[in-house]
C-alpha cells in the first residue's frame, strides 16, 4: 500500500539499526566519512543486489499460471525482478546524493565512474538470478536456500564494516568476494573521489562474466522445460 | 497450406517426485551423458502423454481434437502453442497463434482485469496502446465492465474465463488454439464464444477445438482427431470419428464390471432426481434394449413395469442427444394394464435417427400428461450410417423419394 516508499524505507532501517549496533555500540570507526555515509554508499548497490535475488529466485515458479500457458522468453521473469530491484535503487541513489550533501559530504567527481560499477554489477547479478530462479524450477530448496546465503553474503562482505577493520589473515579470502571489491569500489568513487583500484575488481569483473556466461547457458538450456516440471 | 504441421510428436513426462527431477536439472549435453549412461534409471516413472504423433492442418481449416481425459489433448496444444517442447519429433507452426489451454490464457492473479489485458496483448506483440484501443471492446465482450480494475484473483472462475476468451478476439490471431472454453461460462455467454468462433472461421482462420461436448465438436469442426493414449487412432470427417469415438466409449463401459452384452441395457433402479423423476404410482422395473443390427438401424426395447392396475397407461420411449438435446419421442396409445409386474415391449424399425449418438428415455405417462417415471438411461445407443455425408441439419433421418428427372 505504501507504495514507493517500500523502495527505499527498509534500507534506512537497515541503515539505522547498522548505524546504532556497528557504530554506537560495537564502536566500528570509519575516519573522516561518517559512518552512516559510510555504510549507505555500499549499502544501496548491496540492496540491489539483494533484492534482485529474494525476488528474481522464485520469479520463474510465481509466473506458473503465465509459463504453463503462454509463450513467451521465461527470462522475462527473472529479468522483471531485476528491473525492479534497479528502480529502487535509483530511489536509493537519490537518496543517498541528497544525504550526501545534508551530510556535508557532497560528492566527488569520481562519482562519474557510478554507471561502469553498475553494469558489472548487472552483469553479475543478473548471471546470478538467471541460474538460481532456474535451478529453482528444480529443486524449491534454492528458494528457501537464497535468503538465508544472501544474509551470510552480506556480512562476508565490507557493507556495515570498512574493509581495513578486517585481519590481514582473513584479507586473502574477503578479496576472493566479488562483491567486496564492488562495494570497495562504489565507496571509492563516491566518498574518497578515487578511481577504482583495478586489482581489487578483477575479481568481480571475472565474477560476473562467469556468473552472466553460467547463468545464461543454464537458463537457456533448461527453459523449455519449465513448464512440464513447475 | 498448412498452418500446423507436427511430424512425429512425443512428449515424455516424469511423473513421481522427489529424485526424477534432478534428471530434469541435468542441462544438455550432461543429460545426454546420464542418460546414456544410467539408461534403465532415466527411463523410470516416464510416460509418453504424446507418442509419435503426426498431424497437420491447414490453414484456415478446423480441427476437433477427441479422446477420454489423459489421451494427451491439453499436450498436444501446449506443444503447438509453444508453451512446452516435443520430446522428439518437430512441431512447424505459421501465423499468428493464441492459446486457450485449461480454458484459461495465463493471466497473472495480482494483476487487474486491464493490467491482464495489457500484458496478454504485450505476449502476442501488441502494444500497450493497441490494447488500450480495443479494451472497451473486450470489456463489452465479457460483459465485466465494472470489475476492470479489479485484480483477478478476486475473479470468479466464470468471469476470468470470460476476459481471457473476451481478450483473444481481440488479437486479430490467425491460428487459435481453444481447449474446453465452454465449460466455464454460462449459456449465453457460450453461445456469444461459438457466435465468434464461426465468425473466426468465416474470416479464415484456423482452429485447434478440444472439447468433451461432442456435439460442439461436431458443429465447430469439419475434421476431427482421436487421441487415445497418446496416439492419433482416428483422423477424419468430424461426424465418422465422433461416431466411432463415442461407439468405442459405450463399448469400453460395457466391458466393465457390469459385463452386459454390447447392446444390452439394464440398469440398477435408482432415483437421483437427476436422471431419473416423476409423481409416481408406476415405476419402469428395467429396461432391455436391443440392436439387432448393431448399427442403431433399427431397436428393440423391453420395459418391465411395477405399478398396479391402470386404466389407462402412456409409455414412451424418447432419445437425448449427447448434448442432451431432445431428439424425438415414440408413444404408446393409453393402454389398460393389469396390476403389479408386467412386461412391454416397443420395436421401433426403422430408428429415423442419423449418424450420432443418443441416450434413450423411457417414460410412464398418466392420459392426462402427468408424468408418473420419466428415466434417462446412462447407456447410449450408437447409430452409424454408411455413407452418411450430409448437410448436418440435426439428427432426424427424414424418409424421402428421390429422382432424378431429364
Amino acid at each position: 500500500m505504501a507504495g514507493f516508499a517500500w523502495a527505499i524505507v527498509p534500507s534506512l532501517i537497515t541503515l539505522g539499526a547498522a548505524t546504532l549496533v556497528f557504530h554506537k555500540v560495537a564502536r566500528i570507526e570509519t575516519g573522516a566519512i561518517p559512518y552512516s555515509v559510510f555504510v549507505f554508499a555500499a549499502l544501496a548497490p548491496w540492496t540491489f543486489f539483494s533484492s534482485s535475488l529474494n525476488f528474481g529466485v522464485p520469479s520463474v515458479i510465481q509466473g506458473q499460471a503465465m509459463l504453463t500457458r503462454l509463450a513467451f522468453p521465461r527470462a522475462a521473469l527473472p529479468f522483471s525482478m531485476v528491473g525492479l530491484a534497479l528502480v529502487d535503487l535509483a530511489v536509493a541513489s537519490v537518496t543517498f546524493v541528497a544525504f550526501a550533501y545534508a551530510m556535508g559530504e557532497g560528492l566527488p567527481i569520481t562519482a562519474l565512474w557510478y554507471p561502469g560499477l553498475l553494469l558489472i554489477e548487472i552483469v553479475l547479478t543478473v548471471g546470478i538470478v538467471l541460474f538460481t530462479s532456474a535451478l529453482n524450477v528444480f529443486a524449491r530448496d534454492v528458494k528457501l536456500a537464497a535468503p538465508l546465503l544472501v544474509q551470510l553474503w552480506l556480512f562476508l562482505t565490507p557493507v556495515m564494516y570498512p574493509l581495513t577493520s578486517v585481519p590481514q589473515s582473513l584479507r586473502g579470502y574477503y578479496n576472493l568476494n566479488p562483491m567486496t571489491g564492488l562495494v570497495e569500489s562504489f565507496r571509492r568513487v563516491l566518498l574518497y573521489g578515487q578511481a577504482p583500484d583495478p586489482a581489487m575488481l578483477l575479481p568481480t569483473v571475472v565474477g560476473a562474466f562467469v556468473a552472466l556466461a553460467l547463468g545464461s547457458w543454464y537458463f537457456a538450456a533448461t527453459e523449455a522445460r519449465f513448464a512440464d516440471v513447475i | 497450406m498448412d498452418a500446423i504441421v507436427a511430424q512425429s510428436v512425443t512428449k515424455t513426462y516424469r511423473v513421481g517426485v522427489g529424485r526424477a527431477r534432478i534428471r530434469e536439472m541435468l542441462p544438455p549435453p550432461i543429460d545426454v551423458g546420464v542418460r546414456r549412461l544410467f539408461p534403465a534409471w532415466w527411463l523410470r516413472n516416464t510416460f509418453d502423454a504424446l507418442d509419435g504423433v503426426s498431424i497437420s492442418i491447414p490453414a484456415g481449416s478446423a480441427v476437433g481434437l477427441v479422446g477420454h481425459n489423459g489421451a494427451g489433448k491439453t499436450t498436444f496444444l501446449k506443444i503447438v502453442a509453444g508453451v512446452t517442447s516435443p520430446s522428439r519429433g518437430s512441431v512447424h507452426v505459421s501465423g499468428r497463434i493464441a492459446a486457450l489451454i485449461d480454458a484459461l490464457v495465463g493471466f497473472h492473479p495480482e494483476l487487474t482485469g486491464r493490467e491482464n489485458t495489457y500484458l496478454l496483448g504485450a505476449m502476442h506483440g501488441f502494444s500497450r496502446r493497441t490494447m488500450a484501443a480495443r479494451i472497451d471492446q473486450i470489456l463489452d465482450f465479457a460483459e465485466i465492465e465494472a470489475l476492470v480494475d479489479t485484480p483477478l484473483k478476486r475473479f470468479s472462475a466464470g468471469m476470468a474465463a470470460r476476459l481471457g476468451f473476451a481478450a483473444l478476439t481481440a488479437l486479430d490471431v490467425e491460428l487459435l488454439l481453444v481447449d474446453e472454453v465452454l465449460a466455464v461460462g454460462d449459456a449465453s455467454f457460450q453461445r456469444k464464444c461459438v457466435e465468434w468462433l464461426q465468425g473466426y472461421r468465416e474470416r479464415g482462420g484456423t482452429l485447434v477445438f478440444v472439447s468433451h461436448n461432442l456435439s460442439l465438436v461436431r458443429n465447430m469442426t469439419e475434421r476431427a482427431v482421436w487421441l487415445d493414449h497418446g496416439r492419433v487412432v482416428g483422423d477424419g470427417p468430424s461426424g465418422t470419428i465422433l461416431t466411432r469415438y463415442v461407439g468405442a466409449m459405450e463399448r469400453r463401459r460395457d466391458a466393465g464390471p457390469r459385463g452386459l452384452g454390447r447392446h444390452e441395457i439394464r440398469t440398477a433402479m435408482v432415483a437421483d432426481g437427476r436422471n431419473r423423476w416423476g409423481a409416481g404410482g408406476a415405476w419402469v422395473d428395467e429396461v432391455h434394449v436391443e440392436d439387432p443390427a448393431g448399427n442403431g438401424s433399427a431397436l428393440e426395447m423391453d420395459l418391465t413395469y411395477d405399478a398396479p392396475a391402470l386404466d389407462a397407461a402412456v409409455f414412451c420411449v424418447g432419445f437425448v442427444d449427447e448434448a442432451g438435446n431432445d431428439v424425438g419421442t415414440a408413444a404408446s396409445q393409453p393402454m389398460a394394464i393389469p396390476g403389479d409386474h408386467g412386461a412391454v415391449r416397443c420395436v421401433i424399425k426403422p430408428l429415423p435417427l442419423r449418424t450420432g449418438v443418443y441416450f434413450p428415455v423411457v417414460a410412464i405417462l398418466s392420459p392426462d400428461g402427468r408424468v408418473r417415471d420419466r428415466w434417462k438411461l446412462d447407456r447410449a445407443v450408437v447409430v452409424q450410417r454408411d455413407g452418411d455425408l450430409t448437410l448436418d441439419l440435426g439428427p432426424i433421418e427424414i424418409p424421402a423419394d428421390w429422382s432424378t428427372g431429364s
